[in-house]
């Protein structure tokens, strides 16, 4: 077939002449090694080392909730102490969602939205590398409280005066993922330094900056996706052929750059409380506690459908592949998609029904909370329309997405149960409702997103992973979900509340808890096993072809591993599920030649995201120092600034950069379809 | 499809032996169990939630069935692989819009309730307040102007310990007089709750009698309980409220009327006078020396006290200690009461037990401590409480000291709260 044939490897690379700004800066141009990973402004290998570091902190986010669990197997246990499983549970939420699920689903936009709408990059590449950096920073400012906390612990830190006039040690977060004022803020009159009375430590000034670093790398992407999406898209490719997975993505960055502003602020204020004597949830000073509740919560509950968008996305690529039919009901899909954005942000208090809101505004929110479950199951019902029909193979992936629908319905009817205010007043804050939403964002995101890995792997290096292996891990990992978050429904509705380090024997707890706690570690087996299984696959997996699945979207028509310039003619499209029509029907894929002799022009590597970024880092772990009152670290602040500012001038000074490379002649002319050909 | 009856059968036949492994009666009726409900707040909630499993369980049958029946009937059977792909369509309106209405009328019938729920448990509706007036039932004193109320409590939440306060009765901060952690209602009297918090965020829930509403500082939120049984009831604090959140419970005692008319009577009244001579007398004495009386309150002995502490009055005559974490009944007792789900009589107190916890709770975090200054319980049984670890707060004059007790004076301490009932 001619598309086999366009593919060769890169005949020629054209560089253009070595860019010199007016400050005879170089940019980098290796394509190996260190040097290249750290350089890089491809979407391709950006989106890998997201997954990289999204899995590694994935499994670290587990290894935290194994440690909760361990402690949670018995009455009155003290595997860990009161106030290190108050940082457990504290760091597991932040870490699963700003630094395993968020990534993950960054790593697949990354690497498939260019693939999937037809083009060679994203709209900005050094702001992509930027936010790839930015997030790893954001990551390790978070994850360096628990350097200081280990040293606490071990007493590295008892000869520094500045230790010892602390009142308040603990250095890693303790106020669980959503930091409520004023347990994380300042209570009672400041006094002259402007230290009011605290809950905690600089624990909390951690969580704040890493959090306010994290949503910048949000915030970065989610404008270079739009941007992409709406601009970058190949001849043909109108917005109702866009796959359901970029159309997902869409919508996902659309609530990130409308969420994260709330947190933003929330934020900031909290910082100003705490370091400038403020006093925006400080209740003595007549500050409102409850204004930070709202404002989380309207970023907290987009964040959830931040979540869950793309892995429903994945959901969509997958079920019609392997039914080998298209997507039933394609303009609902992605309109419900839309809908559950929009009401997204409306249905923010069902956080809140036990804040006293009084009852006309909890009726208001019981009621929209009822109604997002409506977009909600049309999605599934068109899932299962997809199935309906179809001639359905069992592979991994497909697998893993039928547990993500089993499991997110699962996780969607406990969510019904508890939008009913009267309800929710008995199960707010207990083990039911952790049952809940893990089955949500573990049934269902990280199925999800495991089903995306399996399904894309072959793609991204070209490499198959053993089946056997997937099957197994998958089975590991859906029992023993269940075996886990299964009993917990029951010790909520028994009256267990959440976030408390142990509990005491007689009230009837302990077998399930015990169960749970089994079920939690066959889980892990399985994320790890499934985990090792990708690893090892990247390396040393078997060979497979281009186009294992019989695919669907333009990502399969093009060789595995992706050449750097995607595709070597732009495609011209003249249907939904292009490549599927192009094999099987009448459609084809069209090409236009657009690089002109030298070939097409291809972005240069840069070194200064990396180096903006990583004035964030020395900002983000200076500050918590500052508020630790060591000598000096103020300055710290102000250089990691001043380090962000002088990488983005110098990537302003840098200029546009890049080389051309002759990407391999067709040897047949693909043949256009009439739609193409007019275009 | 092999491998679905391989993997997934015995996984599903695993987890369906587990699930009904356990499930007796006296499962869904333990301590904190909220499907055991005492009262008409607790019973609406479950009603309201009953509504949403029915809805749900039918959902699930439909929804889920056409899932596996889609997925058995259209799975693919050997030698279809090279055949051209299925007929393939890109929905039907009739059929999409169709479930959209459906699903939108199944939510009807669980919005309905709730709404209904939702005013019902705003405030003390008007049916239920004209045999619950205090003039209707109470014998004991209070003022006039109070006599058209119902009962009113205040609770106070604290990092980790509850004080309640019955303002029309006169057991108030002001009047010296309040209750900590373990507080007292009439039976099938309605009780309007005035919740309100002095540090962080709260959470006041009693499974049995009522879903939980949040104390916040600066906020100033209420709910009404009534309670049908006489019983022990469970509460705790269901809102993360720093290192000792777990340890933040209290009790609920439910009694006849005439029973809680002696109580109110029995909280005003002084503390009884320990023998002259006596280890208590000692104790009492070694009571204002250590600083106890800074936070602690013994009405008729120590009443100039600041009250941040839980008043001590009547200490020794409730069933627990310490945010009711550490529990004076016989264990063994109160387990054959438990495993029959019965909330109606409570374990009486182990005096032995109550000694040793008396003992180890004012000991810990290092206050007990030996001839060389050694602390002899150095392990924290609640976390930065401010008993323990007041140089956290900024508690005037007691920043910088670091009480600490010999054997002999734990002792008399232990043996002057034996005496507090």
């Amino acid at each position: 077939m001619a598309h086999a044939v366009h593919h060769t490897p890169v005949a020629d690379k054209i560089e253009l002449p070595p860019e010199r700004s007016d400050l005879g800066l170089i940019r980098p141009d290796r394509t190996t090694g260190l040097l290249d990973w750290l350089t890089t402004v491809d979407h391709k290998k950006i989106g890998i080392l997201y997954g990289a570091f999204a899995m590694f902190f994935f499994l670290l986010g587990g290894v935290e909730a194994l440690a909760i669990r361990t402690q949670l197997a018995q009455p009155n246990n003290d595997f860990i102490t009161a106030r290190m499983y108050n940082q457990m549970f504290t760091m597991h939420g932040t870490t699963m969602i700003f630094l395993g699920v968020m990534p993950l689903s960054a790593a697949f936009f990354n690497f498939l939205v260019p693939l999937q709408i037809g083009a060679r990059d994203v709209a900005f590449p050094r702001l992509n590398a930027f936010s790839l950096w930015t997030f790893v920073f954001g990551a390790f400012v978070l994850n360096a409280s628990w350097l200081f906390e280990f040293g606490h612990l071990a007493g590295w830190f008892k000869d520094f005066s500045w230790y010892q006039r602390l009142t308040y040690t603990d250095f890693a977060p303790a106020n669980g993922w959503f930091s409520y004022a004023p347990l994380s803020g300042t209570f009672g009159q400041a006094d002259s330094a402007m230290q009011a009375q605290r809950f905690t430590g600089v624990g909390t000034d951690f969580w704040i900056i890493g959090i306010q670093i994290l949503g910048i790398a949000s915030l970065a992407a989610s404008f270079n996706f739009i941007v992409t999406i709406f601009n970058m898209r190949a001849p043909g490719m109108t917005m109702m052929r866009l796959p359901a997975f970029t159309w997902m993505t869409l919508v996902t960055a659309f609530l990130i750059i409308l969420a994260f502003p709330a947190i933003t602020v929330a934020l900031i204020q909290l910082m100003f409380d705490r370091q400038f004597g403020a006093n925006f949830f400080n209740p003595t000073n007549g500050g409102q506690p409850i204004l930070w509740q709202h404002l989380f919560w309207i970023f907290g509950h987009p964040e959830v459908y931040i979540l869950v968008l793309p892995a429903m996305g994945i959901i969509s690529e997958i079920i019609p592949t392997f039914s080998r039919k298209s997507l039933f009901g394609y303009p609902i899909i992605v309109f419900s998609g839309a809908v559950i954005g929009f009401l997204g942000f409306a249905v923010w208090s069902h956080h809140m029904f036990t804040t006293g809101l009084g009852p006309i505004p909890t009726a208001a929110f019981s009621l929209l909370t009822m109604a997002i479950a409506v977009p909600t199951g049309v999605k599934i019902f068109n899932w299962i329309g997809t199935i309906w029909g179809g001639t359905v193979r069992f592979t991994p992936p497909m697998v893993l997405a039928l547990g993500f629908i089993w499991m997110f319905m699962c996780g969607g009817f406990s969510g019904i149960m508890h939008s009913a205010a009267p309800a929710d007043a008995q199960q707010q804050d207990t083990y039911f409702v952790v049952a809940h939403f893990h089955y949500v964002l573990l049934g269902g995101v990280l199925l999800g997103l495991m089903a995306g890995l399996y399904f894309w792997f072959p793609k991204i290096f070209g490499r198959m992973p053993s089946a056997p292996i997937a099957y197994t891990a998958s089975g590991l990992v859906i029992f023993g979900f269940n075996m886990a978050f299964g009993p917990m429904h029951y010790l909520g509705l028994a009256g267990q509340p959440r976030r408390t380090h142990t509990y005491q024997a007689g009230y009837g707890w302990e077998e399930w808890n015990y169960i749970a706690t089994i079920g939690a570690f066959i889980l892990g087996i399985g994320v790890f096993l499934a985990f090792a299984n990708l690893v090892w696959t990247a390396f040393r997996g078997k060979v497979c072809a281009a186009d294992p699945w019989d695919g669907r979207t333009l990502e399969w028509a093009l060789p595995s591993p992706v050449p750097v310039y995607n595709f070597a003619q732009t495609p011209v499209i003249a249907t939904r599920d292009a490549w599927f029509e192009h094999k099987h029907g009448k459609a084809r894929i069209g090409a236009v030649a657009d690089g002109g002799p030298e070939g097409v022009h291809m972005p240069s590597q840069s070194w200064m995201p990396l180096l903006a970024s990583a004035g964030f880092l020395i900002a983000g772990i200076s500050l918590p120092m500052m508020a630790m009152g060591i000598p000096y670290a103020g300055w710290g602040v102000i250089a990691g600034l001043a380090i962000v500012f002088l990488g983005i001038w110098l990537w302003a000074l840098e200029g546009p950069g890049g080389y051309q490379l002759k990407t391999p002649a067709p040897a047949v002319t693909p043949v256009p379809t009439p739609v193409a050909a007019t275009r | 499809m092999p491998f679905l009856v391989r993997y997934l059968t015995p996984c599903l036949l695993v987890l369906a032996a587990i699930f009904t492994a356990g499930c007796t009666k006296a499962e869904w009726m333990v301590r904190q169990s909220t499907m055991d409900p005492k009262g008409p707040v607790a019973q609406v909630q479950f009603d309201v939630f009953m509504a949403t499993v029915w809805l749900s369980l039918v959902l699930f049958v439909l929804v889920g069935g056409a899932l596996v029946y889609a997925v058995i009937r259209y799975r693919q059977r050997p030698g279809q692989r090279d055949l051209p792909p299925p007929e393939t369509g890109h929905g039907n309106p009739l059929i999409e819009v169709g479930l959209i209405m459906a699903s939108i009328a199944s939510l009807v019938v669980i919005a309905i309730p709730t709404l209904e729920a939702i005013w019902y448990l705003d405030d003390v509706p008007a049916e239920r307040q004209p045999d619950s007036k205090l003039s209707a039932w109470y014998k004991g004193s209070y003022s006039a102007d109070v006599a058209e109320e119902v009962l009113t409590i205040d609770v106070i939440g604290k990092q980790w310990w509850f004080r309640f306060e019955y303002p029309q009765l006169g057991l108030t901060q002001q009047s010296k007089r309040t209750v900590p952690n373990e507080m007292v209602i009439p039976r099938g009297k309605v009780v309007r709750i005035n919740l309100r918090s002095e540090d962080v965020i709260h959470s006041f829930w009693i499974p049995k009698i009522a879903g939980k509403v949040d104390l916040i500082p600066g906020r100033r939120n209420h709910m009404w309980i009534q309670a049908d049984e006489t019983g022990h009831y469970y509460g705790q604090c269901a809102e993360f409220c720093g290192d000792s959140h777990a340890y933040m419970l209290f009790r609920c005692v439910v009694v006849e009327p005439e029973v809680f008319d002696k109580w109110v009577e029995s909280q005003k009244a002084p503390a009884p006078e320990p023998a002259p001579d006596s280890l208590a007398a000692k104790g009492k004495v070694l009571f204002a020396q250590k600083t106890c009386i800074m936070c602690h309150r013994v009405a008729g002995h120590y009443e100039s006290s600041a009250g941040f502490g839980p008043d001590l009055a009547r200490v020794a005559s409730r069933s627990t200690l310490a945010g009711a974490w550490m529990d004076h009944r016989d264990p063994v007792i109160q387990g054959a009461i438990d495993a029959k789900g019965n909330t109606e009589v409570s374990a009486p107190i182990d005096p032995a037990l109550q000694r040793r916890n008396f003992h180890d709770w004012i000991g810990s975090s290092g206050i007990l401590v030996n001839a060389e200054g050694k602390p002899l319980i150095p392990k924290d049984i609640k976390p930065g409480n401010r008993m323990h670890y007041y140089r956290m707060f900024n508690v005037a004059g007691l920043r910088e000291t670091k009480t600490t007790l010999t054997q002999d004076e734990l002792d008399a301490l232990v043996e002057y709260m034996m005496t507090l009932k």
